[in-house]
């Protein structure tokens, strides 16, 4: 397929413009819904022979491999169920009057452009570029965080266009020593920072500036991916985004940030084997605690939310940093697993806040005989996110945790059950007491197909993966695992 | 010309760069800092001219027209116009006083001298001791933006530590890729155009760019 990359970039690009300049404000939302399951399409047409046959698509500026087709596939397929959310949520602030009408072609405008920019970070080959991309992603975003515009918005906006600035400045730093290292080993310097001449490259590259550049990368690019202690900006820009958006950034923005490490992970376990697998294990577990600590004492129900993605990030770091193919195998799958799940979660927080009109969860009650489908939604996806079975964040954690041992570090085991149980316990501390009891407030769910339909879907795709694995899924994952990170399992 | 004068020259404008990075930290007045930002790049782009004509690259050349036009000029105006817009008070309002951010700034040259000591012979080319000054700036940029409140400082902060940035990737491997830095260069613009807006947003949501009033979100 001649331009079939071109052409899934351009489809939410195109949607991104129409829904800008169609005159019809209702029009617009299914444009993007439209789009979007166009995008889906196509993305799917790319990925399939990647992951069937092995096939990379290695043309012009672009380098797309098994693994790029799995993240491919999670943001098209997130991207459509936030398109279908965004109408029946945005519906309702218009009805309510936090946004004007006016706001609504900018919105799926904005969405439209952000899901382009992340899908462009998994296609392209030069490290560089990924950079600059990712860069993109943050200058995007930072408007539809700030997009109700008020005080807090305003102030989580500017936190996460500064700080993820800076720490993907680092990252820019750690990529020109990358390029520095490969002076003298990579003679045609205009492809030099190309990812299939970097890592055909990797042994010789000089191991002590790649050092120097994997610290860099993973600060830089983990501030992104929100490993603590670099993971300020998040909550804010989690809990202050319209809830759609939070639920994009959560599942694919952080995926999009991850890809970008993985990429030099490849590289400089050639280089330099185990060092950034260190910095993965410490990152990850830095992460798991904070997320604990701060679940527990969360109030914002999109705040607690926040802490479980960098949990979760935690998690998927762990993975990689014990780097056996098991265990990349447990990552990959515990990635997928997380982004499926996480909208489920933050779509019902959207529909408890608005039905509420607050976000404390203290002061939510009586969510059982007041919403009794986001109630149950809320319930499962509890369970799902915090790793009960027969769920597939259980899987994924499941199949982490065996990975760990199998590589005999039992005492990270160990931790990392505990840290999990901790926030297993904090969820259902601040979950389930929502569930029951009653409140003074005028209550009334907001019934639509476009809220019913995404959840469903995710409530079914998460329920399936976690109780099957069919041989073509498990296939796919085998794929990656040999073809990109050279590992048999 | 012979190879000790480039190495000169290349040292001196990196020097000039960090000085004025200090001199950046020591300054109290927000157009002050603005010129002295400009004056960072204008180091800058001399340095990618010494460099261009030592090494032969040709792409170097566009990138010192480059930072010569958006970081000398443009970027600067667009500051100037930005701080015209907001009406803000030129007071730069420290947290740290500016004695005890010099100080700072010179353990953050310790640091980087440290840090970079185990990697320089790992360098092949002409300037790179460069890369202890690179890091330097960019620490200092940091810091700049850790102990400035208002909003427009952390912009220059930002800025100058992507100065540093560019003067790292300049001396340590002659620039990257060219498509790369020009994407890089639209990347800067992009950014210092959306944080102009965001601080125009802060000035009219809280009456003031002052980002010590950006500390209401907890938990």
């Amino acid at each position: 397929m001649m331009f079939a990359i071109e052409l899934m970039l351009l489809v939410p690009a195109a949607t991104a413009l129409l829904s800008l300049f169609h005159s019809k404000r209702n029009i617009v939302a299914y444009i993007s819904v439209i789009g979007s399951c166009l995008g889906l399409i196509v993305s799917a047409m790319i990925c399939m022979p990647t992951f069937l046959d092995g096939r990379v698509y290695d043309y012009s500026l672009w380098y797309v491999d098994s693994l790029s087709a799995l993240f491919l596939l999670i943001i098209s397929f997130i991207a459509l169920m936030v398109s279908m959310y965004s109408k029946g949520y945005l519906d309702v602030e218009r009805r309510e009057g936090s946004l004007t009408a006016k706001y609504e072609h900018y919105y799926y405008f904005l969405l439209n452009l952000f899901i382009a920019v992340m899908l462009s970070a998994c296609v392209v080959n030069s490290m560089g570029l990924l950079w600059i991309i990712i860069e993109g992603t943050t200058l995007v975003s930072a408007f539809l965080v700030g997009f109700y515009n008020n005080e807090h918005s305003t102030e989580a906006a500017w936190k996460y266009l500064i700080i993820c600035s800076v720490g993907i400045t680092l990252a820019l730093v750690g990529i020109s020593l990358v390029y520095a290292s490969s002076i003298g080993v990579i003679t045609e310097t205009s492809s030099a920072l190309d990812w299939s001449v970097l890592f055909a490259a990797a042994s010789q590259l000089d191991p002590t500036l790649m050092r120097a550049a994997m610290v860099l990368i993973i600060v830089g690019f983990g501030t992104k991916v929100g490993f603590a202690p670099m993971h300020t900006w998040l909550p804010d820009a989690h809990s202050q985004a319209p809830t759609p958006v939070s639920a994009l950034l959560s599942a694919v923005l952080l995926n999009c940030a991850f890809y970008s490490i993985l990429r030099f992970y490849l590289i400089s376990e050639i280089t330099i084997p185990g060092f950034s697998r260190v910095l993965l294990l410490l990152f990850g577990f830095v992460s798991l605690v904070v997320a604990a600590s701060f679940i527990l004492l969360s109030k914002d129900i999109k705040r607690m939310l926040a802490y479980s993605s960098i949990e979760h990030m935690g998690i998927i770091a762990i993975g990689f940093g014990i780097g056996t193919p098991f265990a990349i195998f447990a990552a990959l799958f515990h990635m997928m697993a997380h982004s499926m799940t996480k909208p489920i979660m933050f779509f019902t927080a959207g529909n408890v806040i608005q039905g509420y009109g607050t976000r404390d969860m203290e002061s939510i009650r009586g969510l059982k005989e007041n919403m009794p489908y986001t109630g149950f939604m809320l319930t499962a996806g509890t369970l799902a996110i915090v790793g009960a079975p027969p769920f597939a964040i259980f899987v994924g954690e499941y199949l982490t945790i065996s990975s760990i041992i199998d590589a005999g570090y039992w005492w990270m085991a160990v931790l990392m059950l505990a840290l999990i149980l901790i926030i297993f316990a904090g969820f259902t501390m601040h979950i389930f007491p929502m569930l029951g009891g009653s409140t003074e407030k005028e209550v009334h769910e907001y019934k639509s197909i476009v809220r019913a339909v995404p959840l469903t879907i995710l409530f079914c795709t998460t329920l399936f993966f976690g109780l099957f694995m069919p041989d073509q899924v498990y296939d796919c994952f085998e794929t990656i695992v040999e073809k990109v990170f050279g590992g048999a399992l | 010309m012979d190879i000790i004068i480039y190495e000169n020259l290349i040292d001196i404008f990196a020097v000039a760069m960090l000085l004025l990075s200090m001199f950046a930290m020591a300054s109290s007045r927000m157009f002050q800092l603005i010129r002295i930002f400009a004056l960072h790049s204008l180091m800058l782009s001399a340095l990618a001219f010494v460099v261009a004509t030592y090494s032969g690259n040709s792409h170097i050349y566009i990138i010192c027209v480059l930072t010569l036009i958006l970081k000398v000029i443009v970027i600067p105006k667009f500051l100037d116009y930005t701080m015209e817009k907001i009406n803000m008070e030129n007071e730069i309002e420290p947290l740290i006083g500016i004695p005890g951010s010099l100080l700072l700034s010179a353990v953050m040259i310790l640091i980087a001298y440290v840090v970079v000591e185990p990697m320089i012979g790992s360098l092949v080319t002409i300037g790179s001791n460069c890369l202890a000054l690179s890091l330097s700036i960019i620490l200092i940029g940091m810091l700049m933006m850790v102990t400035r409140t208002k909003a427009m400082t952390e912009t220059v902060g930002l800025l100058l530590m992507e100065n540093g940035l560019f003067l790292g990737a300049m001396t340590i491997s002659y620039g990257m890729p060219l498509i790369v830095e020009l994407g890089v260069f639209f990347d800067v613009l992009i950014a210092v155009v959306v944080t102009g807006l965001f601080a125009y947003r802060i000035n009219r949501t809280f009456d003031s760019v002052d980002t010590i009033f950006l500390r209401r979100l907890k938990e």
